[in-house]
């Protein structure tokens, strides 16, 4: 299936570090990046030769299912990296070819990786089905980031890095635009609990910085409204950085060079103002990132590190809260549930938040993905994705009627509203989880 | 030819498996593991972990939740597998007797050995058949299989079969004189082969078996345990307690350039310091 991807142009992909090769060079240059990648990390060679192509992963993955294209199968979609590794890195490949499902590499390899890699949201669940636990995901990220440096990956995704590597964030926005918003939000919090509740940035001394999705400062703003307030009532000493206002790591979906030095940021912002303890807010993959690579892409971490999920659920009995009168639901975000094992804070705020909380079926760590992982947010990918979000859809439909999907993640509250219009249950409301302790927190009037 | 068969292919074919799948697998544990790929929920402790494989490994544990039809035939066979491993082990020191080790009498030893072992064969060649047919009827399985899988499963049939064979009345193998010349071969003293058809090409196609091994899809009871091992490491706990080294040369790389973030003159001063 054709996906009507825009690439990026070389002035963008110059602006994030890469020089694009020419395609005379271009297939030289990819086995190379192949070679180097294999030596950087074990997972892709044991995962490309463990698999035994009995496809139990077909029926586990939400994009076949939604698609219907056999090279969705994720032993099909690694297959399309296998075929190469196998012929050009591996003995039997070298002589026997064919027979052993190695292909060359021609004219068309790089079409098709490109068409499957980007319908792939890295959401793990075929490793959780897999007999040997092989996670597409990882072939996915491997193949991706070879990509990238042949000057081959999404405008829209390259757009987001070069943001996070100037400015600190994915929408682009500066201080002053910071403390804009962060203006208006403290105005919007006064107005609706009559408390001076601040919204800090940069504020030297702080014992904990919150790093937000940068989107809670517009689209999401209830979120960040919701983890004011929890900070405000805990007497927290809270602050946000204007040079890393962003939990989300777009470098880890296609560039892991990128990943690195917007991790690295972490521990710059931390240092800056001081904090002990850093709290990342509602993203998805940024929380994984966070949590499982932090190390690994630069090193011993001098801070505490947590999900203002996890603080907020520990924090829930000081928390006082009456519960909202919703029938609601939870999506466990993939790079929550399976990737980074934060999968109670969210269902024990849940309860404690609204009147009658439901399931989705399947859930936790066999959660379905919403489809917009993996920074498939683009415009031109809407309608692929409408058709990747096609399980999560029949999951909330199951549920009805529903007031509310709890969505922590910001990729899948960019999704998820879509699904619900597109399928017909636009009548449904959604938001982060922090919304609704925000919503159900009881303020005193001083 | 019969210098070739008994004094050197089975050695040959042996060290081929044996080195074959060591460097294999030590060219897996050569690259490090860069991030942490835990597959949650994982357990605490080290038992649970252990515990957590071990289930997986024998009872297939995720393929059971997905797919009961195929963890039937998948099951069956690689149980089978290493029964008739084991039993030839006993068989080929033993000859039928090893039961009256636990106390039974030669001859219900002798009954014992036959029928477990036509037990096995038989499930071991039934489960093989729904595999392969499997690989066939399914449109998914058959676009995703290559040759190799094909050959696969018929070598291992054609070895069932063979060694079938033996028992059928007509193609009846001497069997103290197949335990003679296996047990020649492993005590290194080989001894010339029977003359019995079935086990000629029976031992020829283990020896290819063997050969093979080292090279194909077969390795995938290797690669589970690297991969495996991989999803249970223990998450991360920051701070990072001190004397963790680096995991791996990706950690300690500088990137040029690290774009200026900001002009916040402290934050371009804590950057330079780290």
């Amino acid at each position: 299936m054709k996906i009507p991807l825009h690439l990026a142009k070389k002035e963008a992909l110059h602006a994030i570090g890469i020089d694009p090769f020419p395609e005379a060079e271009r297939q030289a240059r990819a086995l190379s990046l192949i070679d180097d990648y294999r030596k950087f990390a074990r997972s892709l060679t044991v995962m490309l030769e463990t698999c035994t192509r009995c496809g139990a992963c077909a029926k586990a993955c939400h994009s076949y299912l939604g698609t219907d294209d056999f090279y969705n199968i994720p032993a099909a979609r690694a297959g399309l990296f296998r075929k190469i590794f196998s012929r050009y890195f591996t003995l039997p490949g070298r002589v026997l070819g064919r027979l052993v499902g190695a292909g060359d590499f021609d004219a068309e390899t790089l079409g098709t990786w490109m068409e499957y890699f980007y319908q792939c949201n890295i959401c793990r669940r075929c490793a959780v089905f897999c007999p040997f636990g092989i996670d597409t995901g990882e072939i996915v990220i491997a193949a991706r980031h070879i990509l990238t440096q042949l000057g081959l990956a999404p405008g829209f995704m390259v757009n987001i890095a070069r943001n996070e590597l100037t400015t600190g964030n994915n929408s682009g926005i500066l201080k002053p635009a910071i403390m804009d918003s962060c203006e208006f939000l403290e105005a919007e919090l006064k107005e609706e609990t009559g408390l001076d509740i601040k919204i800090p940035v940069d504020k030297p001394h702080s014992d904990v910085l919150y790093v937000p999705s940068s989107s809670e400062l517009f689209t999401n703003s209830d979120t960040m409204l919701g983890a004011a307030k929890i900070f405000h009532h805990l007497g927290s000493n809270w602050t946000l950085s204007s040079t890393l206002l962003e939990a989300a790591n777009y470098g880890f979906l296609f560039d892991l060079d990128i990943m690195k030095k917007h991790n690295r940021r972490i521990r710059i912002a931390a240092a800056a103002v001081g904090a002990g303890l850093v709290i990342q807010g509602e993203c998805g993959h940024g929380w994984r990132v966070a949590r499982m690579c932090t190390e690994g892409a630069n090193g011993p971490v001098t801070f505490r590190m947590e999900h203002i999920l996890d603080f907020a659920a520990d924090n829930l009995s000081k928390l006082s809260i009456a519960k909202l009168p919703l029938r609601a639901t939870l999506h466990d975000p993939c790079n929550y549930g399976r990737a980074a094992g934060l999968i109670d804070s969210p269902r024990k705020i849940m309860k404690a938040c609204v009147t009658e909380f439901v399931e989705m079926s399947p859930n936790r760590e066999r959660n379905f993905c919403c489809g917009g992982g993996s920074g498939l947010l683009m415009d031109e990918m809407k309608d692929i994705r409408m058709r990747l979000g096609k399980m999560k859809a029949a999951q909330i439909r199951e549920l009805l009627p529903l007031d509310y999907v709890a969505l922590p993640c910001a990729s899948c509250k960019a999704q998820v509203p879509l699904l619900l219009k597109h399928y017909g249950m636009e009548e449904v409301y959604t938001g982060g989880v922090i919304d609704l302790i925000g919503r159900a927190m009881v303020m005193d009037r001083k | 030819m019969e210098l070739f068969v008994c004094r050197i292919l089975p050695y040959f074919a042996f060290a081929t498996f044996l080195i074959g799948t060591t460097v294999r697998v030590a060219g897996w544990l050569r690259s490090p593991v860069p991030f942490h790929l835990t597959l949650f929920p994982v357990r605490k402790n080290r038992t649970g972990r252990a515990v957590s494989v071990a289930s997986e490994f024998l009872l297939c544990r995720s393929l059971f939740r997905e797919d009961k039809l195929l963890w039937l035939g998948v099951w069956l066979f690689h149980v089978a597998l290493v029964m008739v491993a084991a039993g030839h082990v006993l068989g080929i020191t033993f000859l039928r007797d090893q039961f009256t080790l636990v106390g039974v009498n030669a001859s219900a030893s002798k009954e014992l050995s036959l029928i477990l072992g036509g037990a096995t064969g038989s499930i071991i060649t039934v489960s093989l058949c729904a595999l392969l047919c499997r690989r066939i009827v399914n449109a998914n399985v058959r676009r995703l299989s290559e040759p190799d899988n094909f050959f696969e499963l018929l070598l291992l049939l054609a070895v069932a079969l063979t060694g079938i064979l033996m028992y059928v009345p007509g193609f009846h193998a001497d069997l103290p004189a197949v335990k003679a010349f296996m047990a020649g071969i492993i005590s290194l003293q080989p001894i010339p082969i029977p003359h019995n058809t079935p086990f000629v090409i029976h031992f020829l196609l283990v020896n290819l078996f063997l050969l093979y091994f080292p090279f194909s899809r077969l390795l995938h009871s290797a690669g589970f345990f690297v991969n495996r091992v991989m999803l249970v490491e223990v998450p991360p706990i920051y701070p990072t307690p001190v004397g963790n080294t680096p995991r791996s040369a990706f950690a300690t790389k500088i990137l040029h350039p690290d774009i200026p973030v900001s002009k916040n003159r402290a934050v371009e001063r804590e950057a330079d310091r780290l």
